[in-house]
């Protein structure tokens, strides 16, 4: 569907507890944009992610995806849930890309790209891994691919993750941390990846803590805090102009740390 | 003391071949059957099915609650009063199959659930359904890990075969048994039998040592 964003959130919540991690959060994304998430931990950037594609249950809440109801199928004006099937079904065309990389240890790198192809879009084996060797050389892998996940340093493994997630045509991606569990080395390669997939106009929202690329990439910047979106505007405007006080305590600390870290 | 007699220990040795062959027979039928409902119920575990859950605890809570002993005799004598005549040889292997697939359910499932949730997300998040995640992403991950307890298993169940002489199948222990009624000599007739079980016992580890090490 061309009409109306391409992501559609209203009053997102999620409890922990007696917590609100995600308290009422309301947000439109369209086609292309490149939306960067920060705040401090426990702001609810991860879990705002994981709500979206439902590996977390919302408490309340709409999320609409594609013109597509996360939640479940509209009937007679009231929603009727859906099986875990169909939530699955509805979770393919939304890639995602964990902190932890998360490769299925089992599995060679190529093999990791092929099997959401072959056993979730039912893609022949050889075609799969036809599919999946394309993927690994647009991630610059193509001289791992036989290797194990335990074989590959943490970019690689990043990598092949990101490779994997495309594989299933994503319309939507998420980053949740992807380069937090990296050695500093590694973080680069793994945000060239990133770069190349923003500039070919894939649409998607990046929890990270790198400041620099956020700034770089985003084409949009959301500041969370307490689980809710505290900030919504453009990244320019936000590193150089935060409106709010907590945003410019935020940012006072996180340059302390980078300027600690440079000495 | 009277002296140990040599004569009778291999006046033995063909009957208790022959039954160890039936013991054998039996194992291998009821390891056979009793891996199949072990995975089935194990995966069947972690469904999403609240009642079929609840079924495969209920199987596992029987089994782990009530002697193997008191288990061969129910099935001996409760699958006729069902209409269903099986001989003692397939009686005993229902029985032992059913005691060691309980057993078995636990250990696939525990198995499944060690592995990182991080997996199951990854498996989630490119549209697997939860069937799928399991078969193709838990189950070949702990594969490995099932197969050390799995072993021990199947040792327990040779083992507990020898309860199956109760109900008359001429299996190992009953065919030592046998010769003791006739020769009264229960000691060199334990003694051998207990060889017998330890070098059946002793093929099988060697034999699981090396698909662990090949599943490695």
């Amino acid at each position: 569907m061309s009409t109306g964003p391409l992501l559609r959130i209203r009053g997102l919540s999620k409890v922990f507890g007696d917590i609100a991690v995600l308290d009422r959060v309301d947000l439109d994304v369209v086609l292309g944009e490149i939306v960067m998430v920060i705040g401090p931990s426990g702001a609810g950037k991860s879990t705002l992610l994981r709500c979206i594609n439902r590996i977390e249950v919302p408490a309340t809440g709409d999320v609409v995806v594609d013109g597509v109801n996360m939640a479940g199928d509209m009937r007679d004006g009231r929603l009727v849930p859906d099986t875990s099937v169909a939530t699955a079904r509805k979770r393919q065309r939304i890639g995602m890309v964990f902190q932890r990389f998360n490769l299925f240890a089992h599995l060679s790198a190529l093999d990791n790209v092929a099997i959401g192809p072959h056993r979730v879009l039912g893609l022949a084996k050889s075609e799969a891994r036809a599919v999946a060797a394309e993927l690994l050389a647009r991630v610059r892998l193509s001289d791992h691919a036989a290797k194990r996940p335990a074989q590959l340093s943490g970019g690689q493994q990043q990598r092949v993750a990101i490779a994997r997630a495309l594989a299933m045509k994503p319309t939507l991606m998420l980053f949740d941390e992807p380069t937090s569990a990296l050695d500093p080395e590694l973080v680069g390669e793994v945000l060239t990846v990133i770069r190349g997939l923003a500039r070919d106009g894939m649409t998607m929202l990046v929890v990270t803590h790198e400041m620099r690329f956020a700034r770089e990439v985003g084409t949009r910047l959301l500041f969370m805090d307490g689980g809710r979106v505290i900030e919504d505007t453009a990244p320019e405007i936000f590193f150089t102009r935060p409106a709010t006080d907590r945003a410019r305590d935020f940012l006072t600390r996180v340059d302390e740390r980078e300027h600690s870290a440079a000495v | 003391m009277n002296a140990f007699d040599w004569s009778v220990v291999w006046y033995a040795v063909p009957y208790l071949c022959q039954g160890a062959l039936v013991t054998l027979e039996l194992s291998a039928l009821a390891m056979l059957f009793g891996t199949t409902i072990g995975a089935v119920a194990g995966l069947l575990s972690l469904a999403e099915n609240v009642f079929v859950r609840g079924l495969v605890r209920c199987y596992v809570y029987f089994v782990r609650g009530t002697p193997a002993l008191v288990q061969v005799f129910l099935v001996y004598f409760a699958l006729p009063q069902f209409g269903l005549e099986l001989s003692a040889f397939w009686s005993g292997v229902v029985a032992l199959a059913f005691n060691s697939g309980g057993f078995i359910a636990e250990i696939v499932r525990s198995g499944l659930q060690s592995i990182d949730t991080g997996q199951t997300e990854a498996a989630k998040s490119i549209g697997m359904t939860n069937r799928q995640s399991v078969l193709f992403i838990l189950l070949p991950q702990s594969l490995r890990r099932i197969t050390p307890p799995l072993t021990n298993e199947v040792i327990t169940l040779v083992k507990s075969s020898s309860l199956l002489s109760v109900i008359s199948i001429s299996e190992l222990t009953r065919s030592a048994q046998a010769i003791i009624a006739a020769k009264f000599t229960p000691f060199e007739l334990y003694a051998e039998l207990a060889v017998f079980y330890l070098i059946i016992i002793s093929i099988l580890a060697k034999f699981s040592e090396y698909v662990e090490k090949r599943l490695a």
